[in-house]
């Protein structure tokens, strides 16, 4: 970005247009992948926001996306709301609950922290469960028929945007020095005056927007949601991992890490769908070993390169 | 007598069983640099962390310019206007030089830059501002912890171990802004093994030994006292 602001800039515009366009001449199949792909990115960006720039290791930012699913899927089914204003409830639902529950679990240091979250995620799914007359239960909760792909396409786009935007905007500026601070040593943080809980609140607040909105707008384009389908594990480990492959802490890096990741996995799954848990697994385990801080990480250490790469 | 800065009042703090601190009192006053001495596990990093809110106390009085700050936050001592560096170095590794001493203050970031320049001048750290502090030399990162403690400009500041592992040369420079300081009107309170340092620099002493405070006065009454030498070399 420092050597050539101009080009890069006019590169993303290209990529704006295009993907903007894209839509019109792409086929269903295309259109749909790439709505999940800005989703992912969304997500994992998300998560770079808490865990990432703090390093407290969220083990349950699905549960964000689950409660902004369930969320806007209550507002569209039982209030009549359309589905653009659900799907920013669904993101203010999320930061109700971050904000809930990260005044007690932001004290918790380290492995703590990620186990609470864990532990959040699974109360949440077993709630919804639970609470039948709202959610549906197990059984679900179906939302009214509507074709609207394409403006959710659009409506993902600009969360994917909004998401990295964030983390640029968060990165360059003395509060994304403080976050980080709270990485490298909380304790001196502390004592150099940071207010690190508040710091860490306002960033876990952040992280949960995201997802929240991104949970509403799959909720409406999937049609139907129930507790196994927008709480699961998985969903947390896949953004977790396409954080570390591209680079923690860095604006690009989760951005690299879901398109590198998400069209690996569309491509190995579609040919070989036993290989393709295993494989992902081998990345993981590749990630962690061969390089930690991932792709960008590894480059910036090795070329002194900004963290806005 | 001027009003003291700090003020800490019987002051003590358990480890379970072990009382790392035990009814300790201090008088700080404005302008002076003391000393804080006593063999390993006499308390020492204990009461720094007590004064500055890193550990609560269980019993006794902190004044800082005659407020009470015991059972306040970290940063909330840390606003008032108590700065202190640390026995191991804590810096940010993975930010540079200069962002290590940005974070600091709220001010206008204009203001803090000019300010963050002018105390890695200071250290001549100048040249290597945009340089991750994790890459700099153990007396270099010494020397940005002592400089980034100074944007907030504190009126007290507490060294632990300030010459550690620091060479000769460093050394003096160090010193030399300690003494700076104090010329200032700042009040320093050192933590340091180093009995050269501490009788060259401290004004007054404290001698820490089993928590509590076995002698305090000017440096060349505290080396020739028996409790002390006892303390240091046993009986």
């Amino acid at each position: 970005m420092t050597l050539a602001p101009r080009a890069f800039l006019t590169g993303l515009a290209v990529l704006a247009a295009a993907l903007a366009l894209y839509p019109i001449v792409g086929t269903g199949y295309g259109v749909r992948a790439m709505l999940q792909l800005f989703m992912w990115i969304a997500l994992a960006g998300s998560w770079n926001l808490i865990s990432g720039l703090t390093g407290y290791v969220s083990f349950g930012h699905v549960a964000f996306f689950g409660a902004g699913a369930y969320a806007g899927a209550i507002l569209i089914a039982k209030a009549g709301w359309p589905w653009l204003p659900a799907a920013l409830a669904g993101g203010a639902a999320a930061c109700v609950l971050a904000l809930v529950i990260g005044y007690p679990c932001l004290r918790l240091k380290g492995p703590y922290f990620a186990i609470a979250m864990l532990g959040l995620n699974e109360v949440l799914r077993a709630l919804t469960s639970y609470f039948e007359g709202l959610t549906g239960g197990g059984s679900g909760l179906s939302l009214p028929t509507l074709h609207a792909t394409v403006p959710i396409y659009y409506a993902m786009a600009l969360a994917a945007a909004g998401v990295t935007l964030l983390t640029y905007l968060i990165i360059t500026s003395r509060f994304g020095l403080r976050l980080m601070t709270i990485r490298e040593d909380e304790v001196a943080a502390e004592a150099m005056g940071i207010d690190t809980a508040r710091h860490k609140l306002y960033a876990f607040l952040l992280s949960a927007a995201g997802p929240g909105v991104v949970g509403a707008l799959a909720a409406r384009d999937q049609g139907y949601i129930e507790p196994i389908s927008v709480f699961p594990l998985a969903t947390t480990i896949t953004m977790i991992v396409m954080a570390l492959f591209g680079g923690k802490g860095t604006v690009w890096g989760p951005v690299l890490g879901a398109i590198v990741l998400f069209v690996s996995q569309e491509i190995v799954w579609a040919r070989f769908p036993y290989v393709h848990q295993l494989l992902f697994g081998a990345i993981i385990a590749a990630v962690v070993l061969l390089m930690p801080r991932g792709v960008l990480g590894l480059l910036q250490t090795k070329y002194r390169l900004p963290r806005t790469l | 007598m001027a009003a003291p800065v700090l003020e800490v009042d019987a002051l003590s703090k358990h480890f379970g069983g072990v009382a790392a601190v035990a009814g300790v009192s201090l008088r700080l006053e404005p302008g002076r640099i003391y000393g804080l001495i006593g063999p390993n596990g006499s308390g020492k990093t204990t009461l720094f962390n007590c004064i500055t809110g890193l550990e609560r106390r269980d019993a006794g009085r902190v004044l800082f310019n005659g407020r009470r700050i015991d059972g306040l936050k970290p940063f909330e001592v840390a606003r008032l206007g108590i700065g202190r560096t640390f026995q191991i170095i804590r810096v940010f590794p993975e930010l540079s030089a200069l962002e290590n001493l940005l974070v600091v203050t709220d001010g206008p970031l204009a203001a803090a830059r000019t300010r963050a320049l002018e105390l890695l001048r200071f250290v001549n750290l100048e040249g290597l501002k945009d340089e991750y502090a994790g890459n700099l030399s153990y007396g270099q990162q010494k020397l940005v912890e002592f400089v980034r403690v100074l944007m907030r400009d504190p009126t007290l500041v507490l060294l632990d171990e300030p010459a550690a592992g620091v060479n000769r040369t460093l050394l003096n420079d160090l010193l030399d802004a300690v003494r700076r300081l104090r010329d200032e009107g700042k009040t320093i309170l050192l933590v340091e093994h180093d009995m050269k340092v501490v009788m060259g620099l401290c004004e007054t002493v404290f001698v820490l030994d089993h928590g509590e405070k076995i002698a305090e006065g000017p440096p060349g009454l505290i080396q020739a006292d028996e409790r002390v030498i006892e303390a240091y070399f046993g009986r």
